[in-house]
């Protein structure tokens, strides 16, 4: 009966500790009969003792086998080899401490850079069912995905049958925040009601939007980050309830969202949309982001489907607005991870890379002490350590190191980690927080166990394999075949170690030429003592254009009467920030791609071109008459505007505006005529150019420079209170802040300045992934050139230490030092260059993975890999030299006579 | 000098110690030092047992549940571990015998026309 097997088993289980010292016996009582026997037979006792040993044969090597018959021991064998590794390893506290910390370095990096990896690519969202939700766009003319028209989503919303609830939401509006303490400028989405229950998510405190708060009249409430609520409301329990005054309209907070949570852009506070068609604007205004959740069992195409035709439909009922416009569904996921996918998974590769140099780092200690440890393995193996057993101490020694490494590199990676999440500025979005979670100890732990097969199992089995017999006969270190086949994995070794390191330094190289190559970058402007911050006028206190504009004028005066400012201006919109962008039509243009190219938008005043030293090029620049003219018009406008309540508008020949453009535009709209002087048509109003200036890059460094129109800020000024604020100054410009600010509280204590930033730290940020990659890369690379340093440096001091006495002889014999140093260099230098020639093979097949982070540089730029392979063979050079100088320095009489 | 001394001896096949440590064991039980013994007389000292091998093999008889072990005391007052056959350890036993007869007579086939042609 088979249980009555498995009960034995397990009886044998506890037995086996007697198992142990009953084949003890066993053998003590064989050895007692036989000697006995060989006395019966006429033996003196002590020889009869020898004689039954003799023929009984190695005493160890049978209990041992015996033992291990039963395989019971494996659990001592690991207790013993690991107290004996650890032995080892306190043994040669050098060794050891370079192994680990090296190991904790490429485990670090490597868990630290996988917890990012994990939080932003692996782990699902945390939203309830997260595979059903989407993100919502629109295409327009111009191709790309765009946000969305409020008319179009409502037809969406009502028509489709494939998605569970749709939510709409806004850009991030900042608005001047105050109530429980100071004013602060705080970034506002309004989302509609059913948002939160959309993401299935629900506030730490309090509740979310209750459904029809969406709606004009009852939407005065709202929803506060975790960070606000710290930070204006001390995080205090009483929150919920209390108002927060935003723009000069209050708020009731009804609840607080968990620490976590994150959507899209950084959001201290959500308020609820007025859903009115009068509040989601005409149908070609596209100006509204939504997500979506799909129904249970509906799929992503089908749903795309669907809307497809819908808004087909709707192009052909608006073929004014509607031109082109079409849905697209993205997967959630895929929108908030962006295109930090592929820069994560370069990184990841690459610290995978420098943990692979340090592990062939280690690999080669490894090697090099196996080979004093020869004798000591040999002896153990003829006293019976079977060849398993001896490679299977050597791997524990080695997964002993790499845990070692791997819990130093976790507390490592634990505090990377802490500085990332304190860090808020990395661009990442993240929805998950990243931490260091058990997937993570878990990959950790198995990369390093991985990692200490990887290292220890070329010398464990090298070690274990060489004649053992020989070794021990000859204790000498002239064992040449033995030595011949280590000298080939070492060989391997160093090239390995070679070409990764090489295939790091190009990735790195290419990373950072691209990043001075978008520091150095042409945008159009100066940027230097430039400071800019943001201004957004309540519109319940400042409800006329007279108001805004008044208040405009007045800080324009006060910024020209304060000391050290040259001039400043008022812009609706500042280089690299993205803005607002339409369709202009040039009177008899026909050409169909002109109808579709987008042309951005910026609402200024006179000095803006001068602050940011952006060339007039043709004409002239705005002056006060157009600004007047221009508010003139945009009342008009304005008041038409309302009267006509989204229904056809007639325009007077008396409202027109002028507007200053880019050289792209003018090339673009009008080739290569003189366009001063012609006018086009912007929303069904005409426009005269009254100038040319230079080109600015206005929504990214990397962008492709678009076609770009001025206007007088009074034209916007008729609609809503905001611009950047931007001073050109005579010192540096953050010296000058603190009198901005006072000058700013003079006109209206209530205002905030939102995120004063000098326009040199605009075009940081605009280049801060571009620098992050470039750092982490570089540090990755540099760090992986050092270890390799580190360990050419120690092969090529052991191979000297082992060819003393070759190099003696050929001392003794006439070889001049000169001849000693070509010997030793060249075989390095060999090994060298095809490290460095596999290296590049490498490099090149792997940064064409790369090139969508690459500005200005190809993947295959010759400089890098020139300039990078200079550099590796310095190093190279420089560890190889130390030895071999050393080498040259041999005393041949002592050389010789050291064996 | 071990070598001298064991000089005319065989070394043994992998797996031919089972079958001689059961082959043993079929006339009753016996410690280990009456196994090695018993292979040696049976062989008249042709085969060459390394006492001490003797222990691992018996340990994989035991595992294989070809024999049984218990503790008892020898002829000369010895406490001693004594082996006994299992009936799968007699089947086994009966197997490998006759696959053994058929590899030596295999063998014997091989070798003896080779001789015979040694002599024309």
């Amino acid at each position: 009966m088979s249980w009555r097997r498995e009960f034995s088993k397990i009886q044998e289980l506890f037995r086996r500790s007697e198992l142990g010292a009953d084949v003890e016996e066993e053998i003590r009582s064989h050895l007692k009969m036989e000697e006995q026997e060989h006395i019966e037979s006429g033996m003196p006792r002590e020889e009869a003792h020898y004689a039954a040993v003799r023929r009984f044969g190695n005493v160890t090597i049978a209990r041992e086998r015996s033992r291990e018959m039963w395989g019971w021991n494996s659990a001592e064998t690991l207790l013993q080899d690991l107290r004996f590794g650890l032995r080892q390893l306190r043994r040669n506290l050098g060794f050891t401490t370079v192994a680990v910390v090296t190991l904790a370095l490429g485990i670090g990096a490597t868990t630290a850079m996988f917890s990012v990896v994990n939080s932003v690519l692996l782990r699902p969202l945390p939203f309830k069912d997260p595979s059903r939700l989407v993100q919502l766009f629109e295409t327009e003319a111009s191709p790309g995905d765009f946000p969305l028209s409020g008319a179009d989503y409502l037809d969406w919303q009502r028509q489709n049958r494939t998605l569970e609830a749709t939510s709409l939401f806004s850009w991030s509006d900042s608005l001047s925040a105050s109530g429980a303490s100071e004013p602060e400028s705080a970034a506002v989405v309004k989302t509609q009601a059913n948002f939160f229950d959309v993401l299935g998510v629900r506030p730490s405190e309090g509740r979310a939007f209750a459904p029809g708060e969406d709606v004009a009249g009852k939407n005065q409430v709202a929803i506060l980050s975790y960070g606000f609520w710290q930070r204006h409301f001390g995080g205090g329990a009483d929150t919920i309830g209390k108002s927060v005054v935003l723009n000069n309209e209050k708020y009731t907070v009804v609840g607080v969202m968990p620490r976590w949570f994150n959507f899209r852009f950084a959001t201290d506070i959500w308020i609820p949309v007025d859903m009115s068609p009068k509040e989601l604007g005409p149908r070609g205004n596209h100006g509204w982001f939504a997500i979506a959740r799909l129904k249970p069992g509906v799929t992503l195409g089908h749903a795309r489907g669907e809307l497809l035709a819908i808004s087909e439909r709707l192009e052909k009922q608006y073929t004014d607005s509607n031109n082109k416009v079409h849905a697209v569904l993205t997967p959630l996921k895929d929108t908030l991870t962006g295109n930090s996918k592929a820069q994560l998974l370069i990184l990841l590769g690459a610290v995978t890379l420098m943990l692979l140099v340090a592990c062939v780092n280690v690999a080669n200690l490894q090697l090099a002490r196996a080979s004093t440890r020869h004798r000591e393995m040999a002896i153990r193996g003829s006293l019976g350590a079977g060849r398993l057993r001896l490679v299977r101490q050597m791997l524990t020694e080695s997964v002993l190191l790499a845990l070692a490494g791997a819990a130093l590199g976790i507390a490592g990676a634990w505090w990377c980690v802490r500085v990332l999440e304190s860090v808020k500025t990395i661009p990442i979005p993240r929805a998950n927080p990243v931490q260091i979670d058990g997937s993570v100890l878990l990959f950790a732990i198995a990369v390093s166990v991985l990692a200490g097969v990887l290292f220890g199992l070329a010398p464990a089995l090298q070690t274990s394999e060489s004649g053992m017999n020989e070794e021990l006969k000859s204790g000498s270190q002239s064992v040449l075949s033995a030595a011949r086949t280590r000298g080939v994995l070492r060989d391997a070794l160093v090239v390995a170690e070679i070409s990764i390191t090489l295939a790091l330094l190009v990735g790195a190289g290419l990373l950072l030429r691209s990043f001075a190559h978008l520091r150095n970058a042409d945008i159009g402007i100066n940027p230097r003592n430039v400071l800019t911050t943001f201004i957004n006028l309540p519109d319940a206190k400042y409800t006329t254009l007279a108001a805004r504009r008044q208040f405009f004028d007045q800080l324009l005066g006060r910024m020209g009467a304060t000391p050290a400012v040259e001039c400043a201006a008022v812009s609706t919109e500042i280089p690299l920030q993205g803005g607002s962008n339409g369709y202009i039509k040039v009177e008899g243009e026909t050409d169909p791609a002109l109808s579709s190219q987008l042309v951005g938008w910026n609402y200024i005043t006179p000095d803006y071109f001068r602050a940011l030293s952006i060339p007039v090029l043709k004409g002239r620049n705005f002056g006060p008459p157009d600004l007047d003219r221009a508010a003139m018009s945009a009342k008009k406008f304005f008041d038409l505007y309302k009267a006509a309540q989204g229904g056809p508008m007639k325009i007077p020949p008396d409202v027109s505006f002028v507007a200053v453009i880019s050289q792209t535009t003018a090339r673009t709209f009008w080739r290569n005529q003189n366009p001063v002087g012609r006018s086009f048509n912007w929303n069904d109003v005409k426009v005269t150019v009254v100038g040319v200036v230079g080109d600015v890059k206005e929504y990214g460094i990397r962008e492709k420079t678009m076609p770009q129109a001025y206007f007088p800020l009074t034209l916007e000024l008729a609609g809503s209170g905001y611009g950047y604020l931007t001073v050109k100054t005579l010192i540096p410009p953050e010296a000058v802040l603190g009198a901005i600010r006072s000058q700013v509280r003079a006109l209206d204590p209530s205002l905030a300045l939102f995120r004063p930033q000098t326009m040199e730290e605009v075009i940081a940020g605009d280049t801060r992934d571009a620098s992050m990659q470039a750092f982490l890369l570089g540090a990755f690379a540099l760090l992986a050139l050092v270890l390799a340093a580190v360990g050419l440096y120690g092969v090529m001091s052991y191979l000297v230490t082992q060819r003393t006495r070759e190099i003696g002889v050929r001392m003794a014999l006439g070889a001049q030092q000169s001849n000693v140093l070509r010997l030793i260099m060249s075989q390095g230098t060999r090994l060298t260059l095809i490290g460095m020639l596999l290296g590049s093979l490498a490099a090149l097949a792997l940064t064409r993975s790369m090139s969508g982070l690459l500005y200005g540089v190809g993947p295959a730029d010759p400089l890098t890999f020139a300039s990078v392979a200079a550099l590796l063979a310095i190093v190279a050079m420089a560890a190889y030299y130390i030895p071999a100088r050393r080498a040259t320095k041999v005393d041949p009489l002592l050389a010789l006579r050291y064996e | 000098m071990p070598k001298k001394l064991q000089a005319g001896r065989i070394e043994l096949v992998y797996g031919a110690l089972d079958m001689l440590v059961l082959r043993t064991l079929r006339w009753g039980p016996t410690h280990g030092h009456g196994i090695a013994k018993s292979i040696e007389r049976m062989s008249e000292d042709a085969l060459k047992v390394e006492h001490g091998s003797l222990y691992p093999a018996l340990q994989r008889l035991l595992q294989e549940r070809w024999i049984t072990a218990e503790w008892g005391i020898s002829e000369n007052k010895q406490r001693a571990k004594y082996y006994r056959l299992t009936p799968p350890g007699r089947r086994k036993l009966v197997a490998e015998t006759s696959r053994w007869e058929r590899f030596v007579r295999a063998i014997t086939g091989v070798l003896t026309p080779a001789k015979s042609g040694d002599g024309q």
